[in-house]
């Protein structure tokens, strides 16, 4: 490799990664356009960025992408929440402590963003309903989301991407991750709870509008309901077993999604354009990006400094992997983070005795976490905002800083506690 | 689909189902079309495409009628055609304005009549008399074509027979 190479290539990549952080142009074309000219300027051929590309990861991307949109058409979301809301009997507490169970594990099984999308719109009807603000509920429902998101393999984009660079499958984030994020749920609802206790104040009247819903109405497709609801099923056998019948989770998902398109007698085409293809894209440009980073060998230098600063200790790059990246993800983009530090974590591992383990779930949790910290921290943040907005309600910056930050921290002392006494 | 636009969507969906509404979404094309007739007029449309093949057409401009519905997309762009074509004819007649500021006082015309319906409780005889009203329009506009000389010929007119 030149030295003009690892020049172009390094400033290719610095200059794509503050573009993507800015937000001024779209992700997806920083990413793609970086990882053209990553090619065009000789930094890795064009047989190598194809290489780079994990397949895995967006093969699975787009297969849950499919099989969510389908369930979200049948109308589950808003049966689920008008049945909550009812057994609620139209209390606001006990609403927003359903509508964030409901949140926090649909957020475990789909995208963080299109659980947002399903519950969002529902929560604004009921709360429109009960004449109270939505914005408490909708700061629970992120929380939630981020927090369910982390529980799981499939839950949030990190977690797909470290499942696939290092082969921890469905189980191990179950077993590793999920006693954990059902702590810091219950911990982080009973904090919004007594944060939000001076605010909901409902008549009677709304409470009876509420119990004249209807879920079953909801429904809008029963037989496809079922039909979605036992491909879900099967799908999530088949990750959590899929070692076993040595099967990649992509290929689970895309199967699942084929499978559903075919007995459900969807237009393919409908459903294809539903696809996050803007997504699928940026991080296919993004695995080129930080491939070229790894092959001109600045990875594996930026490795070797880690480990002067932490002297090969696990505990210590747990710990500084962990708090760095909830730090660093409550105001990036987390996903270019994780594909960066992915390839360091794994030139760390090279050559060592110890399991890099508990370093992975570190940074599994501190980067799903950390978007908890500001409304700019993930995607689903991002877009619940928007949703806010366009019916008049604001979240400012610093307002939605001021109550989840301090949560996210307890959030990571929680899990610096866990890390350390459970693999340390 | 836009996310918000999506999310605004679940939210209709949501609250026309639970008031008893048979609720389809259908993804299409929302289409804007507009002509410069002259200095003064523009005439606009707005139409719907979509995969049900129905189509919902809709003048907007100079002033509006009703939504229609066709069954090929081929049919919109012919309609517009001859609208087009007949608004380019009658811009050359002096009462240009007066046609326009007329069709805008009948559209009132008809929300005035909902509003009066729909809000108050109407005797039987004021709709005698709008009905006997409506009968004097007609018979004058049938009077005036009888006695008018026809200026468009690309297709026969779809509400003034014979």
């Amino acid at each position: 490799m030149q030295v003009d190479h690892v020049i172009i290539g390094i400033l290719i990549f610095i200059i794509a990664y503050i573009a993507i952080v800015s937000e001024k142009i779209h992700r997806m074309i920083v990413a793609v356009f970086g990882a053209g000219l990553m090619i065009i300027f000789h930094v890795l051929s064009q047989e190598e960025a194809i290489s780079k590309i994990d397949f895995n990861t967006l093969g699975l991307l787009i297969g849950m992408m499919i099989l969510v949109n389908i369930i979200g058409e049948t109308g589950l979301f808003q049966y689920l929440a008008i049945k909550s809301a009812k057994i609620a009997k139209g209390s606001p507490f006990k609403i927003l402590i359903y509508f964030s169970v409901i949140t926090a594990l649909a957020s475990g099984l789909l995208d963080n963003v299109t659980t947002i999308l399903l519950i969002v719109p529902v929560t604004l009807v009921i709360s429109d309903t009960l004449k109270v603000n939505p914005i408490p509920y909708v700061i629970a429902e992120i929380m939630s989301a981020n927090i369910g998101g982390a529980a799981t393999l499939i839950g949030d984009p990190p977690n797909i991407m470290i499942g696939g660079a290092t082969g921890l499958g469905f189980l191990d984030f179950i077993v590793n991750l999920l006693p954990l994020m059902t702590v810091i749920f219950i911990v982080t609802i009973l904090l919004l709870r007594f944060i939000f206790r001076k605010t909901f104040v409902v008549s009677e009247e709304s409470k009876k509008e509420i119990l004249s819903f209807d879920e079953k109405k909801a429904i809008t497709d029963k037989p496809l309901l079922i039909k979605s609801l036992i491909v879900l099923f099967f799908t999530i056998a088949g990750f959590a077993f899929g070692e076993l019948i040595e099967i990649q989770s992509a290929s689970i998902a895309l199967f699942s999604a084929s499978v559903l398109l075919l007995i459900g007698r969807i237009e393919p085409e409908d459903m294809l354009e539903k696809v996050e293809w803007t997504t699928i894209f940026f991080f296919g440009g993004l695995f080129i990006l930080v491939g070229a980073l790894e092959s001109i060998g600045v990875i594996e230098f930026l490795a070797g400094k880690v480990l002067i600063i932490t002297q090969g200790s696990i505990s210590l790059t747990t710990t500084l992997v962990l708090w760095m990246s909830a730090l660093l993800s409550s105001f990036l983009d987390n996903i270019p983070y994780v594909a960066t530090m992915i390839p360091l974590v794994n030139s760390l591992s090279e050559g060592s005795v110890a399991t890099y383990e508990p370093v992975w779930w570190a940074l599994s949790i501190g980067a799903c976490l950390g978007g908890n910290g500001t409304i700019i921290g993930a995607s689903a943040n991002v877009v619940s905002r928007g949703i806010l907005e366009k019916h008049g309600f604001k979240i400012s910056f610093m307002k939605y800083m001021k109550i989840a930050f301090p949560l996210m921290i307890l959030s990571i002392i929680i899990s610096t506690v866990y890390l350390l006494v459970f693999y340390l | 689909m836009n996310k918000y636009v999506q999310s605004e969507t679940n939210q209709h969906v949501m609250k026309l189902i639970q008031m008893g509404a048979d609720v389809t979404v259908v993804s299409g094309q929302m289409v804007y079309v507009s002509f410069d007739i002259n200095e003064e007029i523009k005439v606009s449309y707005v139409y719907n495409i979509n995969k049900k093949n129905r189509y919902f057409l809709e003048r907007i401009r100079p002033y509006p009628i009703s939504v229609k519905e066709f069954e090929t997309a081929e049919d919109i762009c012919n309609i517009i055609k001859i609208d087009v074509e007949q608004f380019r004819n009658a811009v050359k007649s002096h009462n240009i304005h007066e046609f326009i500021n007329i069709n805008y006082e009948l559209h009132n015309l008809i929300l005035q009549f909902e509003d009066l319906f729909l809000y108050y409780n109407i005797d039987h005889n004021t709709f005698d008399e709008i009905k006997t009203d409506i009968e004097d329009i007609h018979e004058r506009i049938n009077k005036a074509k009888e006695k008018s000389k026809r200026v468009y010929f690309g297709k026969e007119p779809d509400h003034l027979k014979g």
